[in-house]
């Protein structure tokens, strides 16, 4: 077959399902979907590149028809293309069925407004019905099924839709006999459903409606797409609304037992979906009882599926005790933990077991008592196979881990011997950890330490064991500091009324200062101090020791000479923190001269420079006042660390954080017009007064230097409607604008120091100089900053700098008179008006004032730019000057049937410009 | 209970990592969007997805021994539903994001949750989820085979084929079924009867019904007073059936001789059309249920047409198939005894059986003075290991041994493992044992039922194999295996 996809496609389908807004950024949605379709629609394209050739439309339906108006058009042409694919084509045509829904659903045309949406459903409705495919077998069962789905996704997405067509979908389940049965059992529960809670909804319905719903073979309930998703909150069974019918429904029941019965044919992961909407029908029908399901409990119960005993759960939660008796509770209840430990179950299906026993929905729950409360039921008897061992992978023994922790927290306290187990596996991690085990494993213990920590964390009995074991681990392997110190930032947050972090800081301290000198390394100092800083930041711990062991380091190695920036820093983070230490009073001498001693003999100069900074400060500020200028920035996220020049950290996680610079999903800034140009008039008096040729004098002095070459518009920027509150306050923005063709000269950046939103907009000038007086536009983005300290990049719509834009009042100084002025104009116009052969031209325009004052279009749109008015000759005279240096005169005469525009320009490629111009203004 | 995305990534250890696949549900999203509200996260495209998902499965920065985003403690590790946090301050949680890893490959679903975010509902509460977890199953089955090994060319053929494989079982989100591997039979033609969506076709020609009892065991042996020795079996019963027809009845019954004790945990095939509720009541979670019941146990079904499997079970046997007894001793010398005793109930006749001694966190073996009793010992390739090939039978004591010492090289470095220093090591011992279960467990070629109108022609098969069998040296500290034997 010739089914090779061609070069093209097979690199950019994948280009742009990999990053559609990178790939868009170099074409347009409409011209590549025009693309597409046109591949799409040509004969000679094979199937598989056809095929291919959907999936853009496939995942990203929305990138690729923004619009209604686009998506309906699209889904036309595919709807074409799908009637002209012969029936053998029954993948292609199956994607396009996929295709059609997913464009139609996904940017709201399925009403019944939309012509295609209309036909498109009456098609697929008709595919379903047609059963008669004997003939052409397999083809015909394939578009079957992919129809099938599409209606369910479409009755998915708007409950209801198919309310009025139960019977029709009911006799054709009940007659399909292929395998096909599925979708149409499928397809009618979920019909039934939906239809069943549209009922509840309603108040006072009588027998004889929700007959006639089960009976009902009507159009399409377009209507449902008016409201969206009104689904069942599963999760909160006690709002489940309740159909009262009086009698028993027959009808109903036979209709779920048959349901049920036949289940079994479907497969296991849609038995689960149609077992679930069986379960939330019973649930809101109070004529069904739930001991319908009684037959399938036992089969359930079995099953090796993990959709299936989902399902089961299901139940559980939402009937209880009027379906399960206290039995099968517990026997359920054995049934998880045993599949929670079962060796055939892969580790993601026994971790889900692990959270099904937790959250196990007992007949009768303690009622709700915060978070994490254990099922009664969970005793440490039955959990006990669940305890975990070093044969566990990781997140199995976490989980485990957790469970039991649970279990014997609520269990009896006398009794620690479970508590006890738990502890001794926590002390094999940690020996599987000091025999240098792999990271994996490292990580593993402290996740397992903080676990154990936020049970028991009160159990004295343990936890010094604990902090000793800890704090011998790191005795052996010092590069442990960053796990350890997160350890304790997080015990501290969590718990915030646990001493433990305290005391095992201190014991570490303790440890360190103690260490002998001789066998100090670099590799080693590097962990202590990050130790030692985290120390010094407990106002609870005694800085002495740190300080001491720093002093003495610092002279008796050869740190000073060796260290460089980052290990001098390190000791300064240590020394910064002391600063702001509530005992700092009790070790001011010793910091000082510690201070002073980096000061003088530390090689690098930076460091110097800031022990030297530390030490001023030390000495010179009372202990508010060094809080006061070294504590960080107000109201920070934790993790956002501000970049205040006292507290640069090289390797602090944060660092690469606040370096980075983000991108903004969205718009968040804009640009408006404020008000039209202003020339940058830098008008000296003129020497001479305006007399004798002032032409000459005009071109000579003004025009030729070029003074008048640059326009300024004025911009107010300000946020595009409601923003994420990060945005509210900007700082340091930096706008920047990139040409879009050579007209202009290369605009500069501009800077704003802040915009806050609640505060009055900025002023941005823009200043442009043109090259020629065209028409552009300039693409703009901005750099800034947020409150804290992160930086952005972002795009703001393009800026459009119209013809009417670039007129600027004639530019001579204002002392001219009006009479000099209009000899300049016909002195300009005559030259104009004469010579054919440069650039020069004239024109004329004519327009019908259609009933309004001459004088006032005249005074509103030109008033700036006029020289002379004649109102009695109704002859207006307009100069426009054009940067960098063209003239647009205007003569403008009121005849009796037309207004007439004599145009005269020193550069007639402006002419069409003129002329749109003049037409948008009459 | 639908998916809002799927991807496929392989890797290397964590680098090079590629999507290599991935599908995205618009129609899904639409409902994840109005489901969620104003906490609605938006799928990323694919370039985001890949940095979160190594970091959350701690893949990345292999070179860094500590990463907030990677390594933090109170990370949730337990659920088996990720929580991707997206690059960029306003990127967002990803949750709940199902993913399944196996050697270089990474499934992964992001499942619709059907409830408000807000506060987090509990996974159990979500339907997709399960669908999620039963999906990535059947799809790293359809990828890389029961196996589990991945070739890359093989793979490649396989996503070539899963565009269409997902039009069929998921082409909306909302999955029907599980990637299946290929199984195609003509349909049958339609008639009163209907056909189970689980089997596409009908089978023809003659009639064949094939059940395998396999039965693997678990050990952990420490010779200790202190710690009590474990083992445990379980067994799986597969069958292929082919036989004609659209609903077929057959039914295979296990049984266990007089004394046996009940097969525990049974879980079952969903083509069992019923089941009697004492096969059920079993259970290794309570260790004394008083059950009595001891068969026999019957399996009523309609077969599919692919071999698949009816029923499994767990089982607990008064011992061990092969006590063993090893023994260290670190002097000049490593001094080494190991013995291992056949129990007499089990049939002397084994495919293969041999005891691997692996020496960890030392160098390499440099001379190896021990002899045996019987078989024959090799020293491995990277001369770390010792393994004594026993051979098909023991001999008629039923009892073997190996002594004498060795000693090791100290220059090169031999393998490491950190759980087993100093006196800490183990034996392992692999065999498979043909026509023999543990438990008793057998199926009686002649109470194979099938109700159709051919005779077929039934075979039965048994066998035992071992899984992580250890025996752990009495002399050093051994880590503990089981909590339950503890308490």
């Amino acid at each position: 077959m010739a089914n090779v996809i061609p070069v093209t496609w097979s690199r950019r389908i994948p280009a742009f399902l990999l990053s559609p807004s990178q790939f868009l950024s170099s074409t347009t949605s409409e011209s590549f979907l025009e693309e597409l379709l046109h591949e799409l629609r040509d004969d000679r394209t094979n199937e598989s590149t056809k095929i291919f050739l959907l999936s853009p439309l496939l995942e990203y339906p929305t990138v690729l028809c923004p619009t209604p108006a686009a998506a309906e058009e699209t889904a036309l042409e595919l709807l074409a293309i799908f009637n002209q694919v012969p029936h053998k084509s029954f993948h292609f045509k199956g994607q396009l069925m996929v295709a059609i829904t997913s464009v139609l659903l996904c940017t709201s045309c399925m009403n019944s407004e939309v012509e295609v949406a209309k036909s498109f459903l009456d098609m697929v409705f008709q595919m379903i019905q047609d059963t008669n495919d004997h003939k052409n077998g397999q083809q015909f069962l394939s578009a079957r099924l992919i129809a099938c789905d599409c209606l369910r996704e479409i009755e998915t997405c708007f409950p209801g839709f198919l309310s009025q067509k139960l019977e029709i979908l009911s006799l054709l389940k009940q007659q399909e006999t292929t395998p096909l049965h599925q979708e149409y059992s499928l397809l009618y529960t979920l019909g039934l459903k939906n239809a069943i809670h549209h009922l509840c909804l309603q108040k006072g319905v009588t027998d004889a409606e929700l007959k006639r719903t089960l009976s009902g073979n009507d159009t399409f309930v377009w209507n449902a797409f008016e409201t969206v998703l009104a689904r069942l909150p599963v999760n909160f069974m006690e709002n489940i609304p309740v159909l009262q019918t009086s009698t028993d429904n027959k009808e109903l029941k036979s209709v779920v037992s048959l349901l049920l019965e036949e289940s079994y044919l479907l497969t296991p992961v849609s038995q689960a979906v149609l077992l679930r909407e069986l379960i939330e029908i019973v649930a809101m029908v109070q004529a069904l009882s739930p001991a319908m399901f009684k037959s399938q409990l036992l089969r359930l119960f079995g099953t090796k599926e993990i959709t299936l005993l989902h399902a089961t759960l299901l139940m559980k939660s939402t009937f209880t005790d009027s379906l399960f008796t206290t039995e099968d509770e517990i026997f359920f209840l054995k049934r998880l933990v045993g599949m929670a430990q079962h060796p055939l179950v892969n580790i993601q299906q026994k971790l889900f077991y692990v959270d099904c026993i937790l959250n196990f929905p007992e007949n009768r729950p303690i009622s709700g008592n915060g978070e994490e409360s254990l099922p009664v039921l969970v005793t440490p008897r039955l959990a006990a196979s669940l305890l975990p061992t070093v044969f566990n992978d990781s997140k199995t023994m976490l989980s485990r881990l957790r469970l039991l922790s649970l279990v014997y927290m609520e269990a009896d306290e006398s009794d620690d011997k479970g508590v006890g187990y738990l502890f001794s596996h926590l002390m094999t991690l940690y020996k599987v950890v000091d025999n240098n085990s792999k990271r994996e494993m490292t990580v593993t213990y402290f996740r397992a330490t903080f676990i154990f920590l936020s049970y028991f964390y009160h159990n004295l009995k343990f936890i010094d064991n604990l902090t000793n074991n800890i704090c011998e681990l790191y005795s052996r392997h010092f590069y442990l500091a960053p796990n350890l110190i997160n350890l304790i930032d997080k015990i501290q947050e969590c718990l915030e009324e646990s001493g433990w972090p305290i005391q095992l800081l201190k014991t570490l301290q303790r440890l360190i200062v103690e260490l002998p000198l001789p066998l100090m390394t670099l590799t080693n100092l590097k962990w202590h101090l990050k130790i030692l800083s985290r120390v010094s930041r407990e106002s609870q711990i005694p800085p002495r020791a740190s300080l001491c062991f720093l002093l003495s380091v610092l002279i008796n190695s050869s740190l000073c000479k060796t260290g460089g920036w980052k290990m001098g820093n390190a000791v300064l983070i240590v020394c910064r923190n002391l600063l702001q230490h509530p005992s700092l009073h009790q070790v001011f001498s010793e910091l000082a001269d510690l201070l002073q001693y980096l000061m003088y003999n530390y090689e690098d100069t930076d460091i110097q420079d800031h022990a030297r900074f530390y030490y001023t400060l030390l000495n010179n500020l009372s202990q508010e006042k060094l809080s006061g200028v070294l504590a960080k920035g107000p109201d920070v996220e934790r993790s956002a660390k501000t970049r205040s020049l006292s507290s640069m950290v090289p390797e602090s996680d944060g660092l690469s954080n606040s370096l980075t610079v983000y991108q903004t999903k969205n718009r968040i800034l804009k640009l408006t017009r404020v008000q039209n140009i202003r020339t940058q008039t830098v008008m000296q008096k003129s020497k001479s007064e305006g007399h004798g040729d002032c032409l000459t004098t005009y071109e000579g002095e003004y025009v030729s230097t070029g003074f008048v070459s640059k326009m300024i518009l004025e911009y107010h920027l300000i946020h595009v409607g409601d923003v994420n509150a990060l945005y509210n306050k900007l700082f340091s923005i930096c706008l920047h604008f990139d040409l879009t063709d050579s007209c202009y000269e290369k605009v500069s950046d501009i800077n704003i120091p802040c915009l806050f939103k609640s505060r009055k907009p900025p002023v941005v000038r823009l200043a442009l100089q043109p090259r020629q007086p065209y028409p552009t536009h300039l693409h703009v983005c901005a750099v800034f900053s947020t409150d804290d300290g992160m930086s952005w990049y972002t795009q703001l719509d393009d800026l459009l700098v119209s013809f009417s834009d670039l007129f600027v009042p004639l530019p001579v100084p204002v002392n001219w008179t009006q009479e000099s002025q209009e000899q300049l104009f016909d002195h300009l116009w005559n030259s104009m008006c004469q010579d054919n052969f440069s650039l020069k031209a004239s024109s004329l325009f004519c327009f019908d004032l259609g009933g309004r004052q001459i004088s006032d279009l005249v005074e509103e749109n030109f008033n700036p730019y006029l020289i002379s008015k004649q109102p009695e000759k109704k002859c207006y005279k307009v100069l426009f000057y054009l940067p960098p240096q063209y003239h647009l005169l205007l003569k403008i005469v009121n005849t009796e049937d037309a207004v007439k525009v004599h145009i005269a320009t020193d550069n007639w490629e402006l002419l069409p410009f003129i002329n749109n111009y003049l037409k948008t203004v009459t | 209970m639908s998916f809002r995305a799927l991807w496929i990534i392989t890797h290397e250890k964590g680098e090079q990592a590629t999507i290599c696949f991935s599908r995205r549900y618009p129609t899904v999203e639409l409902r994840a969007k109005a489901y969620a509200g104003e906490n609605y996260v938006a799928v990323p495209e694919d370039t985001a997805i890949l940095c979160p998902l190594l970091t959350e499965l701690g893949l990345t920065d292999p070179d860094k021994a500590f990463m907030v985003a990677r390594d933090d403690c109170a990370r949730s590790q337990h659920s088996p539903a990720l929580e991707l946090r997206l690059e960029g301050r306003d990127g967002g949680v990803l949750w709940p994001l199902l993913t399944m890893a196996q050697g270089g490959l990474i499934l992964a679903c992001l499942p619709l949750v059907e409830a408000p975010l807000e506060p987090r509902p509990p996974l159990p509460s979500l339907a997709s989820v399960s669908l999620g977890l039963s999906f990535l199953e059947g799809l790293q089955i359809f990828l890389s085979g029961t196996t589990g090994k991945l070739e890359l060319e093989a793979l490649a053929s396989k996503l070539a084929l899963l565009p269409t494989v997902l039009l069929q079982v998921c082409p909306l989100g909302t999955p029907r079924d599980t990637p299946q591997v290929g199984v195609t039979a003509p349909p049958g033609p339609a008639g009163s009867q209907k056909q189970p969506a689980w089997k596409p076709g009908l089978h023809r020609g003659r009639a064949m019904v094939n059940v395998a009892v396999s039965e693997t065991v678990r050990s952990m042996q420490y010779g200790s007073p202190t710690m009590q020795d474990q083992w445990d079996v379980y067994g799986t019963v597969t069958c292929k059936c082919e036989v004609e027809g659209v609903l077929p009845n057959v039914m295979v019954t296990l049984s266990l001789p007089p004394n046996g004790s009940p097969l525990q945990d049974v879980l079952v095939h969903p083509c069992v059309t019923s089941l009697d509720s004492s096969i059920l009541t079993a259970s290794s979670v309570d260790d004394a249920d008083g059950s009595s019941f001891s068969g026999p146990y019957k399996f009523p079904f309609s077969p599919p047409l692919e071999p698949f499997r009816l029923c499994s079970y767990t089982s607990q046997v008064p011992v061990p198939p092969i006590l063993g007894s090893y023994q260290l001793k670190e002097g000049s010398h490593l001094g080494v005894t190991l013995s291992l005793k056949l129990h007499e109930s089990v049939r002397n006749s084994f495919e293969y059986c041999e005891a691997q001694l692996p020496f960890f966190n030392r160098g390499p073996l440099s001379n190896v003075d021990v002899k045996v009793s019987s078989g024959q010992l090799e020293v491995s390739k990277e001369k770390s290991m010792l393994v004594w090939v026993l051979g098909q039978k023991f001999p008629k004591s039923r009892e073997v041994s190996l002594g004498g010492s060795m000693s090791f090289s100290e220059q090169l470095s031999g393998p490491t493992d950190p759980l087993c220093t100093g006196l800490t090591a183990y034996v392992k011992l692999c065999f498979r044992v043909p026509d023999l279960t543990l438990s008793g467990c057998s199926v009686d070629q002649h109470s194979v039922q099938v109700y159709s109108s051919a005779k077929p022609r039934i075979t039965t098969s048994r066998e035992l194999v071992s899984s992580e069998y250890y025996i752990w040296n009495c002399t050093g500290d051994a880590p503990v295996s089981s909590g339950l034997a503890v308490l």
